[in-house]
C-alpha cells in the first residue's frame, strides 16, 4: 500500500510526513516524533492515556489514523509547557499530589486542557464528566479532580485580578 | 511532637511529580535501544495441551526474523523468592516442559526487525498439539486423579492450623451461622499494561534488562538462575512504572526470561510489550476463593469460634499461593480475639490464567467472608455492627497468634470512632433504609494487614547515603516506586535524620548495578522496611559528619547537632559550620584527607506490624434495575505515622475505588478457559463519574519499631472495602451478597428470592 503524505503541526512545529495507511496518530507521535509523553494504555479508546488535543479538542490518538489528520494542529503534553514554566494545570497536579504512577497523568492533563479552553470555570460534575474517558487506577480520581478545579479557580482569579 | 519535625508529616512535592506532569518520565514502553528487535509471543489456543512438535521452517525464512525461542529451551519461573532460600527449593522455581496449561500460555517467541514482521512470523509457525482434558473448576480439580495439570498433581499447597478447640468454641456459642462465599478473579488493570521488557545481552556476557518489576534485585537472581549466569552479570533497570498493585511482583509469565534468551540468541537488544489483551489473558490475577465459614458468638456478641475452610484457585501456575493463604490466616485469626479457630486451606491448579500477588494478598477474600459473618451476627443480635467490632478486635498488648508477636500499635478503635463520627454512622445506621424504589443503606467493615514480610520471606532492605562536597545528599536505594511515592518518603526520612533540607536530597534511579540489595516493593513495606534502612544509613552518616565537625569546631560530637544544614553546638549557635563548608573541607580542601561521608545499612526489619483500618460506605440500590451506587465512602486507617500525608490519602482513596470495583463490577469472566472480557469496555473499572465523595482519615498510633513511628498503607485501603459495600447493600435491601461482584443480576435475584 502506498504511503500517505500528511502535514501536521505538533506543539507548534510543522511536520511533513509520509505515513503508512495503518499508522495511528499515537504511533506517529511516539515512534516517529519520539513524543513518548503520550501513553498507550489499551489501544482501543477505552482508557484515555493517549489523549491529545487536536484543533483544541481532546481526542484519543490511538483511534485516529494518522492519514486522516492532515492539516491539523496537535498539542501533546510536551507542548503545554511555556518554556521552563509549568502550565498551571501541570503545576496544580504537582501541588495537589494528584500524580501517583503518572501513567494516566498526561492524558488527564490534556483532557482537562481542552475542558478549560471550552469552559474556564467548570463545576465538579463537569470536571468528572470531562475525565470520564480517562481511567486512573491509583488515585480514586479525588485529587486529579481537585487539582483541575483548583487550577480553574486560580486561572480565573488571575484573569479577573 | 509532630511539630518538631522539619519534613516528616509534610506533603512535600514528590520527587517524581514534575517528570510525570511534563511527560518526560520514561516508562517501560517508552524505552528504545539502538538496533533493537521486537518480539511477539505465540500463545496457546488450548487450555490444556502437549506440544508434540513445532515446525519453524517457514517462519525462519521470513525476511526480518532474527531469533526464535521456544518453551522447550526457555524455563518458566513458577515460584517466588520464598524458594530462593535453599538450592533444593530453588530448583522448584523453574519449570522446563512442553505442556500448555491455559489459553494464552506462551509456546514460543519470535524476535524480528519490527513488530509486524514478528507477528507475521507467528502465523507461519506450525505447532502440532496433543489436546489434553482441561480442568476449570478447582473443586473438581482437587478430586481429579486422572488428569494432572502438574506432575505432582492438582493440589499446589495445603495448610491446616488450629487455635484453641473448635468444639469448645461452638459449645460456648449462643448463635452459630455458616455460609459459603465466592470471590472473583480481579485483574490489576494497571494503566501501563503489565508486560514490557527490553533485554540486552552485551557481547561481554553481561545482560541488562529494563523491567517494570516490583522486585529488581530478586528478579536479577531469578534471571541469573534461569539463564545460567552469575548474579553480577545481570543488571536490572527499573524505569518509571505505571502502577503495579502486586501485578509485577516477580517476572511476567513469558516475558523477561524469554526476552533475555532472544537477545542472547540474536546478539541484539530485544523488546517485548504485551497488549492490553495479553495483559488480561496472560498475566497474573487475584486468587478467586471459595470460603466456607462457620462462626459462633455469645448473645452478647462475643465471638467464640471460627471454622474456616478455603479453596483458592491458583490457575495454571502458582507463584505466591503460600503467602496469599498465610494472609487469609492473618485476617481469620489475627484481627479478632476469637479463642477457638480451625483453619484449613487448599490451593488448587486449574487450566486458567495464573493467579499471583494482588493488593491485599489473601486478606480481602478472607475479609469479605469474615466481615459478612460478623455483620450477620450483629444483625441477628440486633446490635450495632460497630459495637460488635469494638468488643472483639484484638487490642494493643495482645499477642497476634499468627505473627507470634505482641501488638505494639493498634489504632483500630480510633479508626472506628473517627470514621463513624465523620461519616455520620450513628444517625445513618438508625434511619429507615426504605426510600421508595431506591433504597439507601450503610455498612462498615474493619481490616488488618501486616507490613512487610520480615521472617516470613527473605525480605532485606538496604540503603546508602552519600554526602557530596557541597553538602547535598545522594540517597541510593532500590526501593522500587510504582507510583506510591516511596522514593519521596525515603528522601524525607533521610532529610529528617540528617538535618539537611529535603530539597537537597536526591534519590537514585532503581538500577541493581548501583544500588544495594533490597527485596523491592511488596507487602506495603517500603515506608517501614525501606524507611528503617534509610534511617539507619542516615544515622551513621550523621555520626560521621559530626565526627568531622567535632574536630573542626573543637567540641565533643555529642554536644553538636545538625539542623537546616548547619552543624552547631547545642544551645550555642555561634559555634557552627555549615555541612557544605565542612564537606568541602573534608572532601576537597584537605588533600591529605579527601574522604566522602558514605554510610550504608542492610538487613531485615524487626517486625511485621499490623495496619488496622475501618471503612464506612453508604449505598443506594435501585430495586428495579439492581444497580448499586456508592454515595459516600470514608476510610480511616492506622498507619503509625503519616510521613507524607497526601500520599497516604492517595492510597486510601485509590484503594477505596479499587475495592468498590472488586465489590461491584470487576470479574475476569472465563468460559471453557477463554477470557471473555479482555478489554476495558467489558472489564469495567469505575470511572471518575462513578465515584462518590471519598474521605480519607489518617490515624497515627506511633508504631514503636517503625521509622518515626510509621508502618505501611499501600494495600490496606482496599482490603475491607468490598465487605463494607456488601454490608451496606444488605442494610439497604436485605439482600446478602455472598458471591462477588455484586452485579445487578445477583441483587435482583436476591430481591426476588426474599420475602419483601
Amino acid at each position: 500500500m502506498a504511503k500517505v503524505h500528511i502535514s501536521i503541526r505538533v506543539n507548534g512545529t510543522r511536520h511533513e510526513l509520509a505515513v503508512e495507511p495503518w499508522e495511528r496518530l499515537v504511533d506517529v507521535l511516539r515512534d516517529r516524533l519520539r513524543l513518548t509523553g503520550t501513553k498507550v494504555g489499551c489501544g482501543e479508546g477505552e482508557c484515555g492515556a493517549c489523549t491529545v488535543n487536536m484543533d483544541g479538542k481532546a481526542v484519543l490518538s490511538c483511534l485516529l489514523l494518522a492519514a486522516t489528520v492532515d492539516g491539523s494542529e496537535i498539542l501533546t503534553i510536551e507542548g503545554v509547557q511555556q518554556g521552563s514554566e509549568l502550565h498551571p494545570l501541570q503545576e496544580a497536579f504537582v501541588r495537589e499530589s494528584a500524580i501517583q504512577c503518572g501513567y494516566c497523568t498526561p492524558g488527564m492533563i490534556m483532557a482537562a486542557h481542552a475542558l478549560l479552553q471550552r469552559e474556564p470555570s467548570p463545576t465538579e460534575q463537569e470536571v468528572r464528566t470531562a475525565l470520564a474517558n480517562n481511567l486512573c487506577r491509583c488515585t480514586g480520581y479525588e485529587k486529579p479532580v481537585k487539582a483541575i478545579l483548583a487550577c480553574a479557580k486560580a486561572m480565573g482569579e488571575e484573569h479577573h485580578g | 511532637m509532630a511539630d518538631s519535625f522539619s519534613t516528616i508529616g509534610k506533603s512535600v512535592q514528590r520527587v517524581d511529580a514534575v517528570e510525570k506532569a511534563t511527560g518526560m518520565a520514561k516508562y517501560g514502553p517508552d524505552i528504545r535501544l539502538d538496533r533493537m528487535l521486537h518480539a511477539k509471543l505465540l500463545r496457546s489456543p488450548y487450555a490444556h495441551a502437549r506440544v508434540k512438535s513445532i515446525d519453524l521452517s517457514r517462519a525462519v525464512r521470513l525476511p526480518g526474523v532474527k531469533a526464535i525461542a521456544t518453551i522447550q529451551e526457555v524455563p518458566k519461573v513458577v515460584g517466588y523468592w520464598f524458594f530462593l532460600r535453599t538450592e533444593n527449593k530453588k530448583k522448584q522455581m523453574f519449570l522446563l516442559d512442553n505442556i500448555l496449561r491455559f489459553i494464552g500460555d506462551p509456546i514460543l517467541a519470535v524476535a524480528a526487525e519490527d513488530e509486524m514482521t514478528a507477528q507475521e512470523a507467528l502465523s507461519l509457525v506450525h505447532v502440532e498439539y496433543e489436546i489434553l482434558p482441561p480442568l476449570f473448576d478447582p473443586l473438581e480439580a482437587m478430586e481429579q486423579e486422572e488428569v494432572r495439570i502438574h506432575r505432582r498433581g492438582n493440589i499446589a499447597f495445603e495448610v491446616k492450623k488450629a487455635y484453641g478447640n473448635i468444639d469448645d468454641g461452638f459449645r460456648d456459642a449462643d448463635i452459630i451461622i455458616e455460609n459459603v462465599y465466592h470471590t472473583s478473579k480481579q485483574k490489576h488493570a494497571t494503566l501501563e499494561p503489565i508486560g514490557t521488557c527490553v533485554a540486552h545481552f552485551h557481547p561481554n556476557g553481561k545482560l541488562t534488562v529494563y523491567s517494570s518489576t516490583q522486585l529488581p534485585h530478586w528478579i536479577r537472581v531469578y534471571l541469573a538462575n534461569a539463564l545460567g549466569l552469575t548474579v553480577n552479570k545481570v543488571r536490572i533497570v527499573k524505569p518509571y512504572t505505571g502502577g503495579s498493585f502486586g501485578g509485577r511482583c516477580g517476572v511476567a509469565h513469558g516475558l523477561e526470561v524469554m526476552c533475555s534468551w532472544l537477545s542472547r540468541k540474536s546478539g541484539r537488544p530485544v523488546r517485548m510489550s504485551f497488549t492490553r489483551e495479553e495483559d488480561f489473558i496472560g498475566t497474573e490475577t487475584r486468587h478467586p476463593m471459595t470460603i466456607r465459614i462457620k462462626t459462633g458468638a455469645t448473645r452478647e456478641g462475643i465471638l467464640t469460634a471460627n471454622d474456616i475452610s478455603i479453596v483458592a484457585d491458583v490457575g495454571a501456575y502458582g507463584t505466591q499461593y503460600i503467602g496469599v493463604l498465610a494472609d487469609c490466616l492473618s485476617t481469620g485469626v489475627g484481627l479478632y480475639k476469637t479463642p477457638h479457630i480451625r483453619f484449613s486451606a487448599t490451593a488448587v491448579f486449574t487450566n486458567k490464567s495464573l493467579a499471583g500477588a494482588f493488593r491485599g494478598y489473601g486478606n480481602p477474600q478472607m475479609n469479605f467472608a469474615q466481615e459478612s459473618q460478623v455483620d450477620m451476627i450483629a444483625d441477628k443480635l440486633r446490635m450495632d455492627p460497630l459495637e460488635v467490632r469494638l468488643k472483639n478486635y484484638r487490642p494493643l498488648g495482645e499477642i497476634d497468634p499468627v505473627l507470634n508477636e505482641v501488638i505494639r500499635s493498634n489504632g483500630l478503635r480510633e479508626c472506628l470512632q473517627k470514621g463513624a463520627a465523620s461519616f455520620g454512622w450513628k444517625e445513618k445506621v438508625r434511619k429507615g433504609a426504605d426510600t421508595g424504589v431506591r433504597k439507601r443503606g450503610v455498612g462498615l467493615a474493619v481490616m488488618l494487614h501486616g507490613t512487610g514480610a520480615a521472617r516470613a520471606l527473605p525480605d532485606p532492605a538496604s540503603a546508602t547515603v552519600m554526602i557530596n562536597p557541597d553538602g547535598t545528599v545522594n540517597l541510593v536505594t532500590a526501593a522500587a516506586d510504582d507510583g506510591q511515592g516511596n522514593r519521596t518518603v525515603l528522601a524525607q526520612i533521610a532529610s529528617e535524620v540528617l538535618g539537611i533540607d529535603f530539597d537537597r536530597i536526591s534519590v537514585s534511579d532503581t538500577d541493581t548495578d548501583a544500588t544495594p540489595l533490597d527485596c523491592g516493593t511488596h507487602g506495603s513495606r517500603q515506608t517501614y522496611s525501606g524507611g528503617l534502612a534509610v534511617k539507619a544509613a542516615a544515622e551513621k552518616a550523621r555520626e560521621k559528619i559530626l565526627g568531622f565537625a567535632s574536630k573542626e569546631l573543637q567540641r565533643k560530637a555529642d554536644d553538636l547537632l545538625i539542623r537546616d544544614g548547619i552543624v552547631s553546638e547545642r544551645g550555642n549557635a555561634a559555634v557552627s559550620i555549615s555541612v557544605s563548608d565542612l564537606m568541602r573541607k573534608t572532601q576537597i580542601e584537605d588533600m591529605g584527607l579527601c574522604e566522602q561521608v558514605i554510610a550504608s545499612s542492610s538487613g531485615i526489619a524487626p517486625a511485621m506490624p499490623g495496619i488496622y483500618g475501618a471503612c464506612f460506605v453508604e449505598v443506594e440500590v435501585d430495586t428495579e434495575t439492581g444497580e448499586v451506587r456508592v454515595l459516600k465512602l470514608t476510610g480511616a486507617y492506622d498507619v503509625g505515622r503519616a510521613i507524607h500525608p497526601d500520599s497516604v490519602r492517595g492510597q486510601i482513596t485509590g484503594g477505596g475505588v479499587m475495592g468498590m470495583g472488586w465489590a461491584l463490577t470487576e470479574d475476569l469472566l472465563i468460559k471453557e478457559g477463554r477470557v471473555l472480557n479482555s478489554n476495558f469496555a467489558d472489564y469495567r473499572l469505575l470511572r471518575s463519574c462513578d465515584v462518590p465523595e471519598l474521605e480519607a482519615i489518617i490515624v497515627e498510633s506511633n508504631e514503636p519499631t517503625g521509622p518515626f513511628g510509621a508502618k505501611g498503607i499501600g494495600e490496606a485501603g482496599m482490603v475491607c472495602v468490598a465487605s463494607a459495600v456488601t454490608n451496606a447493600i444488605y442494610h439497604a435491601t436485605g439482600v446478602r451478597i455472598k458471591d462477588l461482584p455484586a452485579t445487578p443480576e445477583k441483587i435482583l435475584g436476591g430481591l426476588k428470592g426474599k420475602v419483601m
